[in-house]
């Protein structure tokens, strides 16, 4: 099992988010893309999307803290490279799926 | 990610936690992610076994052509709390999602322990409103110009006049929305204005105000400081038999959105959870945020 780099999570976001639930998405994709102004998603798209990240990863991780984060800040949207760091924080390396 | 097929339509919920089921109903327009973002999904299943839903035509849920009043979305809320085993619950609805909490403790007292009722609105009460209470009226109808919609005194109660306005924008006022809302929201409410949704909202649909006034469940009727509708709060506490009152400081109609912290310290205080702040709650004050969706 491979750790789980930077450059890999960005990529899996890359596979999943291109095409995520039937909306295509084709423009530019890396650390500066923003979740919802750029990908055109929405809270709720979160929320699915974490639960995916959780069964891709095989393992709990505190997205409502994160979506909280969202909640209570002024500038509500997400850079992916946000989200590459929350989730190479969080995940447990080799815990991944390998 | 969970869906269930209730009543022959795909439904989105989401469940954490264990103890005494608290049910999370959002407002038109919304979808659960509402309960995430003022961590009211992560502070309740502390101690309670939590569920919030998609309701029909929002969210992950199917979009059906009609079925949208109270009556029609207790049902649904009813089949859920059938088919996750839930016998009675607690209920937290959001403005037209307190409608439905309020209406479901009307048809079956014994399946709801009590109610947070979050800024409602019912039209059973309409006739207690008085937009020239609500100081923020002119400003949200000078916004809502610029994003290419018209609302009127006369019928600035009316989701379906407002539905119907959205779904045949063109040209530039469709862009001037877009630009207003984002293209999400703009989807969202293209799909529900396709429905029988706007139209819905406004009937009692067999939530009279004497139904209103009999509700027995302990109640919490929690409104924005600066909320359109605190005629409605102050009836509640004057007629259901035991209601009492809180108010989040800074806010408007939308409370878990616009001071998500003081929001969530008032469910906090009426679960008994203010010891929680250990488990991650964070303790601002009450700054009374005021975020754009």
């Amino acid at each position: 099992m491979s750790e789980l780099t930077s450059a890999r999570i960005l990529g899996d976001l890359e596979e999943i988010l291109r095409d995520f639930h039937g909306r295509e998405y084709s423009g530019a994709f890396g650390l500066e893309t923003r979740f919802f102004a750029d990908l055109g998603l929405a809270s709720i798209d979160a929320v699915v999307l974490g639960e995916m990240l959780e069964g891709r990863y095989g393992q709990r991780l505190p997205f409502g803290d994160l979506m909280a984060t969202l909640g209570s800040r002024e500038d509500r949207d997400l850079k992916i490279g946000e989200f590459v760091e929350f989730l190479e924080t969080h995940l447990a390396g080799p815990k991944g799926r390998g | 990610m969970p869906f269930t097929t209730l009543n022959g339509r795909k439904y989105h919920y989401q469940q954490t936690g264990s103890g005494p089921d608290i049910v999370l109903i959002h407002g038109v327009t919304g979808d659960l992610s509402i309960w995430f973002l003022c961590r009211a999904m992560q502070i309740l299943s502390v101690s309670y076994r939590v569920t919030a839903y998609d309701l029909k035509g929002h969210g992950y849920s199917d979009a059906p052509a009609e079925g949208y009043t109270s009556a029609d979305h207790v049902e649904d809320l009813f089949a859920l709390m059938d088919h996750l085993g839930v016998e009675s619950a607690s209920m937290v609805g959001h403005s037209f999602g307190g409608v439905i909490a309020a209406h479901a403790a009307v048809v079956a007292p014994e399946r709801v322990r009590s109610l947070v009722l979050s800024d409602p609105y019912f039209p059973a009460l309409r006739h207690l409103e008085d937009l020239s209470r609500w100081g923020h009226w002119e400003a949200f109808r000078q916004e809502a110009e610029e994003a290419g919609v018209t609302l009127s005194d006369e019928h600035w109660y009316d989701v379906g006049k407002f539905f119907d306005q959205v779904v045949h924008l063109d040209g530039e006022k469709l862009l001037m929305f877009r630009r207003a809302v984002g293209l999400p929201a703009l989807g969202r409410l293209i799909r529900l204005g396709k429905t029988t949704c706007g139209d819905d909202t406004k009937v009692e649909a067999g939530l009279t105000e004497e139904k209103i006034a009999g509700i027995r469940a302990p109640a919490l009727a929690v409104y924005g400081e600066n909320s359109p509708f605190l005629a409605t709060s102050d009836y509640l506490v004057e007629h259901l038999v035991d209601c009492r009152a809180e108010i989040v400081a800074g806010a408007k109609h939308r409370a878990p959105e616009e001071n998500p912290e003081g929001f969530l310290r008032v469910l906090m205080d009426f679960y008994g959870l203010e010891n929680v702040e250990s488990a991650g709650a964070r303790n601002q004050d009450d700054s009374g945020k005021v975020i754009k969706v």
